[in-house]
Parts: C-alpha cells; sequence; structure tokens
C-alpha cells in the first residue's frame, strides 16, 4: 500500500493505481475525457494534469503511478488555467451544434466546458468540414465532434479485439475512421457509443427520438443470452428509445453487446400478438379472451376425458420468466396431471445435467480471469456469449494463454495464442488425443484419479486415440496436438469452455463427456468446465421443472421433446409457450407433420410465429419489457426484470394467461399475484445445486456423424450470428439492419469449383430438405464446409437439418448449387 | 567469409594495413571519392567513372582508387581526395567528369597538383583543423562497403573486449564514468540508461537504435549510417551485451535509402562473420539485429512512438511511466540509443573513460556532431569538443555567412529547439549552456540565418513542420500549435494586431505545461525564443506592416535607392513581372503597381541599392518614399 496526500487529504492507496485512480476512489473530483479503467492510460486530454511536489513538470493523473509521499494538488489556479486553454483549444474544432446533437444533456465534453472552460475564446478559426458519416447500420461518426480522445479506437482494438476503428492521419487533420474511411463493418456492440464523451459517435435507431433529459431511465435484465447483462432503457412517453450500459453495473460492468444494446426493438415489431386468435374456418381470426379461454378450457378438458391426461404435453419457454415457466409447469401437473413438459434446453443444457449427473452446472462470468491457459472447444463464445468473450479476451491481454479449437476463423482464433483448425464436429476425437498423450505422459494427477471410477475404462477405449489416427480425424499435425496438450497440462490453472445449444451441431453429449474426463483427469474441480447457459432464462426453467421428470409428485415420466415434437400421434394436444420449434427446432419438415396432427395446438407467444400460424388458438403474451419477473442467468444467479412499458394490446404476462386458464377450468391453483408465485419459486432460486461429489469417467468414443458423399459433398455446419439470438431477435428492426438473411458461407475454393458467386442465390439439399440462401464467399471457413445459421424463420434451414436417434443434432450433409435464373 | 576470431581481427588488420596504406613498392597514389548522399546527388557517380576510365585509359597501375562517406564540406561536395607518398594530402572540390579528366593527367601523370580546383591546405583550413574527429574518424577514409577495412580501423575491437574480456558491469561502469550522454538531444546520460534496463530481470530484452532522424537541416546519423555502419553496429553488439538483450533493431527512416542499403550490407557481412548471430566470438553471447524502416513521421523518433512503431503499430507517443527500460519494445525492457552515441562506444571501451572525459567539459564531456546549414558558407559536417564556443563554429569552422551577409541567428536543436542571437554566440558549445538561450542542443542540427532572414517567418517555418508532424495525440499539441501556426501567419500576412505576441507567448507556455511528449512540449520553443531576441521584427510586422528583411511579401515595399544604384540591369532582368523599368547605368526605378514583392530584384543587387520599406509605402509618391528611404526605422528599434 502506498501512502500520499491529494488536496491535504492523506489517503491509501494500492501500489500500480494511477493518481487520478487514487483520486476518484477518494472522491476527489478531476476531469477527464480519455480515461476510461477498461482501457490503458492514454494521456492524450490533458484534463487530468495536477501539480506534484517534487515533479518539475504536471503530471497527467491518468497515467502517473502514485508514490510514497506524493503531496499532489488537483486544483490550482495554474491547473484551472491549462484546463481552461485545453478546453478552450477542444473547442476550437468541435462545433457548438449542441441544440441539434443526441448526447446534449449528458455530454462529457458540455459537462467539463461547463465547469471548467470559459466564456469566451480567443481562437476562432479552423473546424473540420467533414460531413457526417451515416453510412453503415445502427452507428453513425460525426468527425466533425470528435476530440480525438480515441476511447472509441481503443475499446474496440484493447477491449472488443476488433480494431475496426482507428485514427486516421496526424496532426489536426487526424480523424477517427474505419480502415481506408470505408464503411464501418464491425460487431456493432456500440461500446464505441457509449464510451464517446461528446457526441461524435451515436446510435441512428435513436437519433433525434429524444432530449436526454426527457428521457426515464429504467434497469432491467437483457433478454437475450444467459449471460444476463444489466441494460438501462430510456424511456419516453411509454416507449424505449434506446438502451445503453452504465459503468460497474449488472454481471457485466456496463458492457454490452449489440443484441443487448440495439435488440430490445423487437417488441416493437409489426406482426406483435394483440389479441387472442382462434382458427375458424382454417384462418386464424381475432378473439376476446373469454372465448379464448373458454375455447381451451373445454377443448383440454375433452381431450383429457377421451385420452386420458398423458395426452396433452407442453413446451416452456428459455426467453420467459422464473414464474411464467413454474406457472406452467404447475399447471400441467396440477391441473392436467401430466408430466409431459419440457423444453428447448433439451437439445443443449440437458446434456450438461446429464454428464454431470446434476441439475444445472453454472459458470462464472469472470472465470477466464487469471486461468493460465483457457481451452475453447469449437465455440464462438464472444458470438454466443458475448460478455463471456470479452472476459476472455481481457484474459488473453493480462496473460492467459489462449488455445481455440475451431474449424472456422473467428475473433477468438484471431487473439489466440494456438489455433488447432480441427475439422468440424471432431472435438471428441481431440479430446481423446488429448487425455490420450497426458495419460501417456503422465501428466495428469494420479492422486486424485485414483480415487475415481472408471479410470481403466477410459484408458482401453482411449488406446485408440494416437496422436498419428487424432490427427486423421481431426487434421491437425501431430505437432500441433502435442504443443497443445502439453501448454494445457502444465498449466497451474486450467479453464475449458464450450457452448452447447439447440442452434449448433458440432457438439453432443460425448463432447460434454469427453470434456468432463478431461477435467477430471486433471485433478481439476468441475468449475474448470465452463458451460454457458444459452439463453436469459435457460438456467431458471430448468430449476422450475420445465423437465419431464415425475419427481414433482405426479406418476412417471412424462414425454420428452422429441418424442412429443417428432412422433406424430403420441400426444393430442400440445401447449407452446415462448417457443417457435418450426423455426428453431430441427427437422422442421418433420415438426410440421406432427403439429399438423395435432388436435389441439396452443401458442402462447409475443408474436404470430411461424408455429403460431399453425396453431388452432394463438394467445397474446406480453414481452420482457412488459411484465414483472426473475431470470436467472448463466451463473445462476436471480436476477429481477421491471415492467418498464405497457402492455402491448391486450397481452397479458405469461403466468397471468395460466392463471385465468386454470380458473376458467375451476381448478385453484392457489395462486392469484406475482407474489403467490414468487413465494414458491424463491426457495427454488435460492437453493444451491449439490454438486455430486462422487465423479466418475465417462469414456465416450468418437462418432463420425454422416460422411460427405458425391451425392451430398459439403458438410454443414450450424452457427450463430452475432447480431441475432433464436428467432426472436430477427423481429428487431435495428438488428435487422445489421444481418437480416441466414447467409450460407461458402469457402472460396468450393464456390469457384461449383461456380458461386458471392451474394448470389443457391440451392441447398439435404436428405430431410431444400432451401433457397443467398451465398457469402469467404476464407473464414474451410473447404469442403459451408456455414449458416438458424435464426431466419424465412430461411427455413432447420428444412435441412435432422435430430439424431439420441436427440442431438448432429452435422448435416448438403450438396449446394447455383441457381440459374 | 568465415566466422571470425579475435585472432583473425587482428591479422585482417596487418594484412589490409599492408594493402591499403601507401608504401614504397605499392600503390603509388590513392584516390578516393567521397560518395555519400550530399556527393552522389551532385554527381560523384559521374566523377567516379571518369575517375576509373582515365586511370584505365592511362594505365595508371600504381594507382589505387576507392570510395569514402561525405568528406564534411557538404556544400562542396563532389569532393575527392589524392593523397601521394611523401606528398601533403590534396582535396579537390566542386568536381565534375571534365575536372576529374583533368586532374588525372595533370595531378597524377604530370605531377602537377591543380591548384584552381583544390581545397587549401588541410592544415590551413579552419573548417578542418579545429575540428576533433572521433565518431567521424573513419567515414572521411573509408569504404563503407567493406567491413576489412572496417576492420583494418579497429573495428570490432571493441565489441570483442566488451564481449570476452568485460562483464556486463564493467562495460556500464567505463560508460557511465565516460559521462558520455545522449547525442539525439536530451543528453540522458547513456551509461545510466543501460544501468536502468540491465536491472530489470526479463528473458527478453530489446536493444534499438534510433536513426529516425527527422530535424530539418540536421544529417549527422544518416552520414554515420551511410558511410560507417559498422560502428553503429559495434555499439550495438556492446550496449546488447551490458544490458543482456539478444535482439536489436535499427529504426531508419525509409527517405534514407543510402543508410538503409550500407547498413543492410553491413549486417549481412556481419552474420556472415560471426559477428552477429550465435556465439558472437565464442563468448557465448547472442545477438541478432534487423533493420526496421520507418515511414517517416517526426514523431516516431520519440522513443515510445518508435517502439509502437516497430511493433507495426500507429506511431504515436505513449505516457510514461512504465519507461522503456521496464516495459519498452514489446512490453519488454528495452535501450533506445541514437546513432551517434552508438558510435561512440566502440570508440569509449577501446580506448577508457578517461580518454574519452580528456576533451569536452565536466558535465559535457566528449565531441559532438554538427551539420551546418543555411547561410553559412561551410555547409557541411563538422565534429567538435563539447565546450567550444558556438562564435567558433560560426565565424572559423563555418567560414561566417555566405555573401559577407551579416549573422542574425542560428536555429539550434531543430524545430524542438530555438534561436540563438549574435549576442549569445561567446555560448560554449554544452548541453547545460545552450538550454540557457532558451534553445537545446538537439540531435546537431545548425541552421543559420542572416540578416536577409525574416524572424517570424523562421519561427512559422518551424511551426508548420512541428504543425504537421505532430500526431495528433494530446490535445495541446494538435491544436496547440496549429493555433500557434495560424496567428504568425497572420502576423505574416499583415493580419497581426496588437496582443498577438502575448497570446502566443501565453498559449506556449500552456503548451508546454500540458503537452503529452517532447514533440509538443518543444515545439513552442522557435517562437519564444524569437519573440525574446527578436521582438522588435514581431512589433514591426504587427504595428508598422513591416517585415524588414523583405521576406513576407504583404509586408514590404521594394524600393531603389537611385543614390546607389549603378543602372547594372541586374535587378530589371531578375525581375518576373517586368516591373522595373530604367536604362544602362542610369538608376533604375520599380513601377509599384506592377511589382509583386517576389524579393528577385533585392536578391540580385550587388550594390544594395534596393531598400525595404513597410507596406503602406506602395501607395505613397515617389518623393515620400525618397524621404521614408532615408529615415523610416521599424517600431522598436
Amino acid at each position: 500500500m502506498i501512502e500520499l496526500t491529494i488536496n491535504d487529504k492523506k489517503i491509501t492507496v494500492e501500489e500500480g493505481t494511477t493518481i487520478l485512480q487514487a483520486a476518484l476512489e477518494n472522491g476527489i473530483k478531476m476531469p477527464n475525457l480519455c480515461y476510461d479503467k477498461r482501457l490503458k492510460p492514454y494521456g492524450a486530454c490533458r484534463l487530468c494534469v495536477v501539480e506534484e511536489e517534487k515533479s518539475p513538470r504536471l503530471l497527467a493523473a491518468c497515467s502517473s503511478p502514485v508514490a510514497p509521499g506524493m503531496v499532489v494538488k488537483t486544483d490550482t489556479p495554474k491547473l484551472r488555467k491549462i484546463r481552461q486553454t485545453v478546453l478552450e483549444l477542444m473547442l476550437v474544432h468541435h462545433p457548438l451544434d449542441c441544440p441539434v446533437c443526441d448526447k446534449a444533456g449528458e455530454c462529457d465534453l458540455q459537462d467539463i466546458a461547463y465547469e471548467y472552460g470559459k466564456p469566451e475564446t480567443r481562437f476562432i478559426r479552423h473546424r473540420k468540414e467533414a460531413p457526417p458519416d451515416i453510412r453503415g447500420p445502427l452507428i453513425e461518426l460525426t468527425s466533425n465532434r470528435c476530440i480525438l480522445c480515441g476511447k472509441c479506437v481503443r475499446i474496440c482494438d484493447e477491449y472488443q479485439g476488433r480494431g475496426a476503428l482507428g485514427l486516421i492521419g496526424r496532426g489536426f487533420p487526424a480523424v477517427v475512421q474505419p480502415a481506408f474511411g470505408e464503411i464501418l463493418e464491425c460487431d456493432y456492440c456500440g461500446q464505441c457509443i457509449d464510451i464517446c464523451p461528446t457526441g461524435a459517435l451515436l446510435s441512428k435507431p435513436y437519433k433525434f427520438k429524444a432530449r436526454a433529459w426527457f428521457l426515464e431511465e429504467k434497469d432491467t435484465i437483457c433478454p437475450f443470452c444467459g449471460c444476463g447483462c444489466t441494460l438501462t432503457l430510456g424511456i419516453r412517453e411509454g416507449r424505449i428509445l434506446r438502451s445503453r450500459g452504465k459503468e460497474d453495473n449488472g454481471v457485466s460492468g456496463g458492457n454490452l453487446c449489440g443484441r443487448g444494446r440495439f435488440g430490445f426493438d423487437y417488441i416493437y415489431s409489426e406482426n406483435r400478438l394483440k389479441t387472442p386468435m382462434i382458427r375458424r374456418y382454417g384462418e386464424l381470426v381475432p378473439a376476446s379472451w373469454d372465448e379464448a379461454m373458454s375455447y381451451i378450457s373445454d377443448s383440454l378438458k375433452s381431450i383429457s376425458e377421451n385420452y386420458g391426461p398423458f395426452s396433452i404435453g407442453a413446451i416452456g419457454s428459455h426467453r420467459c420468466t422464473n414464474e411464467d415457466n413454474y406457472m406452467l409447469q404447475k399447471f400441467m401437473r396440477n391441473v392436467i396431471g401430466s408430466n409431459n413438459i419440457d423444453s428447448s434446453a433439451a437439445f443443449g443444457y440437458a446434456l450438461v445435467e446429464r454428464a454431470f449427473g446434476q441439475k444445472g452446472h453454472h459458470i462464472d462470468l469472470k472465470s477466464p480471469l487469471g486461468k493460465e491457459i483457457i481451452f475453447i472447444l469449437e465455440s464462438d463464445l464472444s458470438i454466443t456469449h458475448p460478455v463471456f468473450g470479452i472476459n476472455i479476451l481481457r484474459a488473453k491481454r493480462e496473460g492467459s494463454k489462449l488455445i481455440i479449437a475451431d474449424s472456422r476463423e473467428t475473433k477468438l482464433t484471431r487473439h489466440s495464442s494456438q489455433w488447432l483448425r480441427i475439422r468440424p464436429g471432431t472435438g471428441v476425437a481431440l479430446l481423446n488425443g488429448i487425455m490420450k498423450i497426458i495419460i501417456d505422459r503422465g501428466l495428469f494427477d494420479k492422486e486424485k484419479v485414483s480415487k475415481v471410477s472408471g479410470f481403466s475404462s477410459l484408458e482401453s477405449v482411449l488406446k485408440h486415440y494416437t496422436p498419428d489416427k487424432v490427427s486423421k480425424i481431426t487434421g491437425i499435425t501431430e505437432e500441433e496436438l502435442m504443443e497443445a496438450t502439453e501448454i494445457f497440462a502444465k498449466a497451474k490453472s486450467r479453464m475449458l469452455s464450450l457452448s452447447i445449444g439447440i442452434s449448433e451441431n458440432t457438439k453432443g453429449l460425448d463432447t460434454v463427456l469427453a470434456a468432463s474426463n478431461l477435467i477430471t483427469l486433471m485433478g481439476d474441480s468441475p468449475d474448470s468446465l465452463q458451460i454457458p447457459a444459452e439463453y436469459s432464462n435457460t438456467s431458471g426453467l430448468y430449476r422450475m421443472g420445465i423437465r419431464p421428470d415425475g419427481s414433482t409428485g405426479s406418476p412417471g415420466n412424462g414425454k420428452t421433446i422429441s418424442e412429443m415434437l417428432y412422433e406424430p400421434d403420441t400426444i393430442k394436444a400440445l401447449y407452446i409457450m415462448g417457443e417457435d420449434p418450426v423455426v428453431t427446432f430441427p427437422n422442421s419438415i418433420k415438426i410440421n407433420e406432427t403439429l399438423k396432427t395435432l388436435d389441439l395446438l396452443i401458442v402462447q407467444d409475443i408474436a404470430l410465429t411461424e408455429t403460431a400460424k399453425l396453431a388452432h388458438i394463438v394467445l397474446p403474451a406480453s414481452s420482457w419489457a412488459e411484465k414483472e419477473g426473475t431470470f436467472m442467468n448463466t451463473e445462476g444467479l436471480a436476477q429481477r426484470v421491471y415492467r418498464v412499458v405497457d402492455a402491448t394490446g391486450q397481452s397479458l404476462p405469461d403466468w397471468q394467461i395460466i392463471r385465468n386458464l386454470a380458473w376458467t377450468m375451476e381448478k385453484d391453483m392457489g395462486i392469484k399475484t406475482l407474489e403467490d408465485i414468487s413465494r414458491e419459486v424463491n426457495p427454488l432460486l435460492v437453493s444451491p445445486f449439490v454438486s455430486s461429489e462422487k465423479r466418475v469417467f465417462n469414456p465416450v468414443l468418437y462418432t463420425p456423424g454422416e460422411e460427405s458423399d458425391a451425392d451430398y459433398p459439403l458438410t454443414m455446419v450450424i452457427r450463430d450470428v452475432l447480431q441475432h439470438s433464436g428467432s426472436m431477435s430477427t423481429r428487431s428492426k435495428s438488428l435487422d439492419l445489421v444481418v437480416s438473411e441466414p447467409l450460407l458461407e461458402i469457402n472460396e475454393e468450393d464456390a469457384e469449383r461449383l461456380g458461386i458467386l458471392d451474394h448470389t442465390y443457391v440451392r441447398v439439399t439435404s436428405r430431410q430438405g431444400t432451401v433457397y440462401l443467398k451465398a457469402k464467399v469467404t476464407d473464414t471457413i474451410p473447404d469442403g464446409t459451408v456455414y449458416v445459421p438458424t435464426h431466419f424463420p424465412h430461411g427455413r434451414v432447420n428444412a435441412l437439418t435432422h435430430l439424431s436417434h439420441n436427440g442431438e443434432i448432429p452435422i448435416d450433409i448438403v450438396k449446394v448449387e447455383p441457381v440459374k435464373i | 567469409m568465415q566466422r571470425l576470431t579475435i585472432e583473425d581481427l587482428k591479422n585482417i588488420k596487418e594484412k589490409h594495413k599492408a594493402t591499403f596504406a601507401l608504401r614504397e613498392g605499392g600503390y603509388r597514389a590513392k584516390v578516393t571519392v567521397h560518395m555519400g548522399t550530399c556527393g552522389i546527388t551532385v554527381g560523384a557517380k559521374d566523377v567516379m567513372d571518369a575517375l576509373i576510365n582515365e586511370v584505365k585509359k592511362n594505365g595508371l597501375k600504381d594507382v589505387t582508387v576507392g570510395s569514402a562517406g561525405c568528406a564534411g564540406l557538404c556544400g562542396r561536395e563532389p569532393i575527392v581526395t589524392i593523397e601521394e607518398i611523401g606528398k601533403e594530402t590534396i582535396k579537390y572540390c566542386d568536381m565534375n567528369a571534365e575536372k576529374m579528366r583533368k586532374i588525372v593527367v595533370a595531378h597524377l601523370i604530370e605531377g602537377k597538383p591543380v591548384e584552381d580546383y583544390a581545397l587549401p591546405h588541410q592544415k590551413d583550413l579552419p573548417f578542418y583543423n579545429l575540428q576533433e574527429l572521433r565518431v567521424l574518424q573513419n567515414i572521411w577514409f573509408m569504404d563503407p562497403e567493406s567491413l576489412e577495412e572496417y576492420i583494418a580501423r579497429d573495428g570490432y575491437q571493441a565489441a570483442a573486449k566488451a564481449l570476452t574480456q568485460m562483464t556486463q558491469e564493467e562495460i556500464i561502469k567505463v560508460v557511465k564514468d565516460s559521462g558520455l550522454r545522449g547525442r539525439g538531444g536530451a543528453g540522458f546520460p547513456t551509461g545510466l540508461k543501460w544501468e536502468f534496463a540491465s536491472k530489470v530481470q526479463s528473458e527478453v530484452k530489446f536493444m534499438l537504435c534510433n536513426g529516425d532522424e527527422g530535424d530539418p537541416g540536421a544529417f549527422m546519423d544518416r552520414s554515420v549510417m551511410e558511410a560507417d555502419p559498422h560502428s553503429v553496429i559495434g555499439g550495438m553488439i556492446i550496449g546488447a551485451k551490458a544490458i543482456g538483450a539478444h535482439q536489436g533493431y535499427i529504426y531508419v527512416r525509409a527517405e534514407y535509402p543510402l543508410a538503409v542499403k550500407r547498413l543492410q550490407i553491413a549486417i549481412k557481412q556481419c552474420y556472415e562473420a560471426g559477428l552477429l548471430g550465435k556465439n558472437i566470438f565464442d563468448s557465448g553471447f547472442d545477438f541478432d539485429l534487423e533493420i526496421y524502416q520507418g515511414a517517416g513521421a517526426f514523431v516516431c523518433g520519440e522513443e515510445t512512438a518508435l517502439m509502437r512503431s516497430i511493433e507495426g503499430k500507429r506511431g504515436m507517443p505513449r505516457p510514461r511511466p512504465p519507461f522503456p527500460a521496464h516495459k519498452g519494445l514489446r512490453d519488454k525492457p528495452s535501450v533506445l540509443n541514437n546513432v551517434e552515441t552508438l558510435a561512440q562506444i566502440p570508440l569509449i571501451i577501446l580506448n577508457g573513460a578517461e580518454w574519452y572525459k580528456s576533451i569536452g567539459t565536466e558535465k559535457s564531456t566528449g565531441t559532438k556532431v554538427f551539420c551546418l546549414a543555411g547561410a553559412i558558407k561551410n555547409v557541411g559536417l563538422i565534429e567538435v569538443p563539447m565546450g567550444i564556443p558556438l562564435r567558433t563554429i560560426v565565424y572559423d569552422i563555418g567560414g561566417g555567412m555566405r555573401g559577407k551577409k551579416k549573422f542574425k541567428a542560428v536555429q539550434m536543436g531543430g524545430p524542438s529547439g530555438g534561436c540563438i542571437p549574435e549576442s549569445l554566440l561567446g555560448l560554449p558549445v554544452t548541453y547545460e549552456d545552450i538550454v540557457k538561450s532558451g534553445a537545446i542542443m538537439g540531435s546537431g542540427g545548425m541552421v543559420f540565418m542572416d540578416e536577409d532572414n525574416c524572424m517570424v517567418s523562421v519561427a512559422k517555418f518551424f511551426l508548420g513542420f512541428t504543425t504537421d508532424e505532430s500526431c495528433g495525440k494530446c490535445v495541446p499539441c494538435r491544436v496547440g500549435t496549429r493555433i500557434l501556426l495560424d496567428i504568425l501567419t497572420d502576423i505574416c500576412e499583415g493580419r497581426g494586431k496588437e496582443g498577438d505576441i502575448e497570446t502566443l507567448e501565453d498559449l506556449c507556455k500552456d503548451i508546454i505545461a500540458a503537452s503529452l511528449c517532447g514533440l509538443g512540449m518543444t515545439a513552442p520553443n522557435p517562437v519564444l525564443t524569437t519573440i525574446r531576441y527578436f521582438k522588435d521584427e514581431y512589433e514591426a510586422h504587427i504595428k508598422d506592416k513591416w517585415c524588414v528583411a523583405g521576406v513576407c511579401r504583404d509586408l514590404c515595399t521594394f524600393f531603389i535607392d537611385e543614390k546607389l544604384c549603378k543602372g547594372c540591369l541586374a535587378c530589371l532582368r531578375a525581375c518576373p513581372s517586368k516591373a522595373i523599368v530604367g536604362e544602362k547605368k542610369k538608376p533604375h526605378r520599380i513601377i509599384q503597381e506592377l511589382c509583386v514583392h517576389c524579393r528577385s530584384c533585392y536578391d540580385s543587387c550587388k550594390f544594395k541599392s534596393i531598400k525595404v520599406l513597410p507596406a503602406a509605402a506602395r501607395e505613397a509618391s515617389e518623393a515620400e518614399l525618397l524621404q521614408l528611404a532615408g529615415v523610416a526605422t521599424p517600431t522598436g528599434v
């Protein structure tokens, strides 16, 4: 600890702290425009200059570390004079167009000029004349307003690892621009907008929407991925106008990705449901709540009477709150009397449970920090869980080694210490190969392993995975494999991470098991394996009992999602809440068939989804911003979601609809209000999951997926797009400005061989079906493969996919042909 | 070439003494063409071709021909040196092919030196005999592309000594004791810098050489890199050993193609001879060296910017601490030394600290290389002992101003330095004394101004340079220098107003106080020193709208004094706008309406008959002009 004096106040701070940090920590205000605690000291704005007794020169507080016995003054006439001059110089070229600038009212430059500047200026000349750059989507760059603090450039490069902006030119004419003055093409995380101290970088969707002082700001939790970041929503006249991150706010500390920042407007999509709809004469027509409730009540009763309660099933939603999901399962179990309840987590997160034998396996978003080695398997965590990705990049910056096994070039591979470019879907072989080398060289924790059962069977399974064979399967060299294994095994601390979910098809239960084996072999705790939950409430939905097991009282296990959706005539009625299986689940053709055989399909959603279009009755639900409740993020942290705007049309929160339905059916669930649910839900949220101490090796063999053949020569990999999350985000106008259709990525060589040009339509055929997509020719993926996301309803990509016999989503093989017009 | 051992160095030296030194029975004469960039640009290659052809044609088998670096008197290039046994060495200057052929016949065949083309004997010439050659000891004599010649001149002896006989501490002690200070300008003690870096524990360290010389009018580092690249490499090997670095970079601006080429050749030779790479001199010490070509940004001469540039990033200074000795290139401990500093190192190691300190002053030891440029007679490259009075450099070595004009000021330290007036010429050249004047020692550029220079324009010129070269990172430098330039431009173009001088001074102080790096902290120096010493000129510009030197077009009226005009027609011919009328041997007259104030007449007049009057005089009648020319004096004089 170091003692120093700032403005006659004696303070003690840690070594390595800068004077500015020391001052701010101790409540001493100091103007600054280029400092941000996430970034390296830059020292450009010169507003934080201070006087130090022993120093002959003024010190820039942001970049001067404290030293014992320093006597610092932060506010003297001399410093005021310097700050005035610096501000005067900044305002020489900053246009005083505050009346038409969205930043006015919350502009750092404005505030500091107001406090430290002087009313008149000696220099009225040279303004930059560049027009605003409005070419790119979502972000607008007005370089006239830029004071070149470099924060945007640095947060993009240093923190986000993207480097989309740079300083071009030098001296007075220097400007912030994308490389070569091209259109800004980036992650569209918008972090640059939040960090800009002036109105140089602004959100386009928010442009001219409201003066800052008219906005009412309310915090809530982001509805997209499992990170659970806190969004600060700006509301005016009952409408959300923008979303931003506030420093140190929420699990992300104020960092947001593009989905959180721009995607909220999906709640204003044109096909939001405003009234219940009932199918009459083949058409869905608006109906009253009374009609709808009676219709459902009658239908369910009659089906239950005719076919028994087990002929009724339900699907819960990772988009809905814990309270909504709890109500749905309670309704199914108590009112209907059926355990036929499941969710899309069965394709993803449930696998983790199956691997670990414990309900839920929470991760720690900060776990990458301080690890000597971070190993990521076939996952683009910067896309699926952007804030987790930021921490991975930060760990790398702070000295961790980063090994990425992935077939595709991603932001993470670009920042990696070692990139193992394995063939898609060969992760199990890679992991087995690594374990084989570790065992052969005795690099594992023998003492701990001796207490784990199944080691001998692991050894015998791994016998087949010699480096030579693994090299042949994965396509990486034996040397690469050896090197990565060595670094991984010899590290003092490790993290192994992968994502798993319904929108990916290269990993399955076996991958999780193999990863878990590796962690156990190294003697690491289960925390070393970090598998983040996919969506905003995937963790919570599971705890609420959205799973077909019979533990909650009713007899026997219920039907799984695979049975309900892929095996016609398993059930007669299906209640789908907040899920769009026709778009997001594999083999949509089969699902279509199954759904059409149902006597009753109830779809309760915020919008008229593709699945809703098949329903007999559609119920309008309120969106995440229109209701109260809780989401549980991937860390197992339950966070309140607030009602920040009024409900759309006659829509109601999901839990209310279910309550009303139970009432209509003259059943009392003992629940009237949200508080009633909370009383039952809260214990479930806080009770820690018991992680089983007993660990076992579950040796797995690498089973190759379908091998490409002459008919279907290409391997199709399903991957997420950074700006989208499931199909919900595709209703966001803002996000659709960036990507609005599923582009089939194809390698340059394959494209040339097949005669496919960039951005032309292709016909893609698998054993399941055919779709037409636009091709994107790229060098970021290996030849012989194509990559495509499933988010977009109109893309119908899931018409190509299938479900394997064990309920997983395997790799598909496809044929791609150019479409001749 | 085979790997060299220390024994080999001695053998090569002996062998080449025999080959290169002229002796009875060997070559009778040695002719050296000086092929620095200065020589080559004015035709040294033609001279060389002519020489070779002529020697061949006449079958002069007892004459050897060689090339060497700049001969110092850059203003008189191409220069050719002829050495003969038992005779005075003669330097021919302002050469061309024609003269060369004549000299071969007259001097080498007939034995009659051509006095008309020759410089006076070296020992009689103050330009040469007041100099003290250390860094430049090889460059006038040695073929820069020959490793053998360098070795023959004791090359790499120092590196051998440092690697095989000295510890890190011993090397640092000698350098510290020598009192050597960084020749890049700031004058930080080199030994101390090395000591800091040597004490930091790190497997990877870097030894860097700053060859990003960018001051207008400075070319000493270029000359050293072009003419004696091996001495820089030798210095780097020693420095690397001292701090424990095994990788080095020489950062050279790409605008120095010849320096880059010669360094490349030298590095290649060193690798072939085992002087770079693994296990140098079997000492177990490894050192790899690469050249990094800068893209020519002035700010990349600043150490943190230079390191970022090598990293492939935008060359921008970053705040210190951390200092490069702890976290420099790629966040590893690094030492950056200037070319000239490094070239001194082998001499210090070989001859010892006492020898080095034997000249110079207590706090500024040894010698310093300077470039004389501008209005001085002997434009060129010189090396003088520290502590020599400025006056000696100006009047003795420099030979005074060209065209017998009056000395007005010398700008030392380039755009970061300041103007030193006549009254301060008594100052000894040391780090401490020069600072007192408001200028800085700098890297060694001296730009001379005579009475025809306008000091406001001089300040404007340097500010124009720093404004362009500011990286744009910190506000005071990026915007402040621009504002200074704007105000100076206003003053030079007649828009100066009361209070401008005070605004300039005030802003200068704030820029110095608040800037991030050395560029901004020193950029206002030219403004402050010109205001300090030539305030009357500023006032004349602002109040009288009068540029006394006749440089600022908008602030002068040219007028021919009939009493002095001889009617020689020189100005009439020089005038581009036909504004001068007159007949031979009769006084000429300027038609003010046609005059474009280009100053051609003023420069062409040998009789000082053209007077510079304030801008307002353009409207005056002939009679009034006559009167004005007699009595007008600018404000403040």
